[in-house]
């Protein structure tokens, strides 16, 4: 889930009064999550009896909470001199933070609602241990927020919100999408610092093992509520919306990854090839229950990625030049990126039939 | 439903916000049972609810839900997937540049 409404101005502006006096507080960050609401009697009506045996395992492993005692610093949480770190990954890192925090939150708050509105047993079981893990790993980073100087403001409840609506099933392709990518956003990271422990910059990175776990096993039990009904995945409408998911969602990425150099200088990542690596984990494991995986090794596939990132920084070059000139320029670079997806999006998709079990264990 | 005019509501919720190590969350349940359609706006009445670090305020306040319009409610139906992609986490925010 994604931070749409915490605004670079919101980040930078809001200075904190007398909020919080424990820690060095200097700036504050409104949270500002969006509220969603969906077919809630759709989801009532799911019937997860087909993928029972899987079902329950999953839920007694989510039950059992593997990572109750994971989110706590400890001895491995070294000291993190913010004032030496340079100031242009610091302000690339605090966004990472911020964006990551809100997307938990925001993920804690849409699953809670699902689960409050549900009578579906099985479904709100499901929900409300996905909402404690994203609640928890919110603190965690806040946390690590607080650390830096920056406090969180959750002032959001008394103004005025409101509820846009998605269909179930989109909520399922994009949700499990973004749990299969954190998961495999984060592990590429972790495995990558094992090699190169001198590029971890803080500490947060060393947690990011057992978190990602937790995504992993939020993407299985959308893997399993997908396969509840052969209509979610299965049809020919199905696949052209799942091809498009896919291609918003890697090349939204690519571009958000490209625009943070600082960040990944600092890691020693090379932002392609991670990008890559993290495209090649996500749709291994997506065949679990994706009718059609990317080719993400056919000769259009970067250069329309490229196309896509160059169009962007035009669009957000003229918005900020604005009159004439800049009104058309963007019009011109708006064009230029809805012909790159296009592009991506026609690439021949590869297709699958996934496997009569769907459940996997993380593996990377 | 009127198919063009909002109608508002006022009705008594309950406001938890955890500012804590172990958990960050922030909820509001409608007390009467209220249920929220799409394109329906709530808005807690009283002062921003700001729990220091380690504190957990449950609270008791009013709210006023305006409900959309047929109209409104049919065109978030139809449009409010399009906003898709606010469901994905991308690690950074869309601002291009910082």
């Amino acid at each position: 889930m994604k931070d749409h409404a915490t605004t670079h101005d919101e980040l930078h502006a809001e200075m904190a009064a007398d909020f919080d006096t424990t820690a060095m507080a200097t700036q504050t960050t409104l949270l500002n999550p969006r509220f969603y609401t969906t077919d809630f009697d759709e989801m009532d009506r799911i019937d997860v009896s087909p993928v029972r045996e899987d079902w329950d395992k999953l839920l007694a492993q989510m039950k059992s909470d593997p990572n109750k005692g994971h989110f706590k610093k400890n001895a491995d949480w070294d000291k993190v001199d913010w004032a030496g770190m340079d100031p242009a990954l610091r302000v690339e890192f605090i966004d990472f933070l911020v964006s990551s925090c809100t997307a938990e939150f925001s993920g804690c708050v849409l699953y809670k609602e699902m689960k409050r509105r549900g009578s579906n047993p099985d479904i709100c079981e499901l929900f409300s241990y996905m909402s404690r893990d994203e609640a928890r790993h919110a603190g965690f980073i806040n946390d690590a927020l607080r650390e830096a100087g920056v406090a969180v403001n959750l002032g959001f409840l008394t103004k005025a919100k409101k509820y846009t609506y998605f269909r179930p099933k989109f909520i399922y392709y994009a949700t499990y999408l973004s749990e299969k990518i954190g998961y495999a956003r984060y592990i590429t990271i972790f495995r990558h610092l094992e090699a190169h422990p001198e590029q971890r910059f803080h500490p947060i990175f060393k947690w990011f093992k057992e978190w990602c776990n937790d995504e992993f096993s939020h993407g299985e039990a959308f893997a399993l509520l997908m396969r509840t009904d052969p209509k979610i995945t299965g049809t020919w409408a199905a696949r052209m919306w799942i091809r498009f998911f896919l291609t918003a969602v890697y090349s939204t990425m690519w571009v958000r990854d490209h625009a943070r150099h600082d960040f990944h200088k600092a890691l020693g990542v090379n932002i392609d090839d991670y990008d890559q690596e993290v495209f090649r984990k996500t749709s291994t494991i997506a065949r679990q229950v994706f009718p059609v995986e990317l080719d993400i090794d056919h000769p259009r596939w970067i250069p329309g990625l490229r196309a896509m990132n160059a169009a962007m920084i035009d669009m957000e070059t003229c918005t900020k030049k604005g009159g004439v000139t800049g009104w058309l320029g963007h019009k011109i670079a708006a064009t230029r990126a809805m012909l790159a997806f296009a592009g991506l999006y026609l690439i021949p998709v590869k297709r699958n039939t996934p496997p009569a079990s769907v459940r996997l264990e993380p593996s990377y | 439903m009127p198919l063009f005019t909002r109608e508002t509501e006022q009705v008594p919720c309950t406001v938890e916000v955890s500012h804590r190590f172990e958990a960050l969350h922030a909820h509001v349940r409608f007390d009467n049972g209220a249920i929220i359609h799409p394109g329906d706006e709530v808005l807690v009445h009283g002062a921003p609810i700001l729990a220091a670090f380690g504190e957990l305020i449950v609270e008791k306040r009013q709210a006023t839900i305006t409900r959309a319009s047929a109209v409104e409610r049919l065109w978030t139906r139809l449009t409010g997937d399009f906003d898709f992609m606010e469901l994905c986490e991308f690690s950074f925010s869309e601002e291009i540049k910082l």
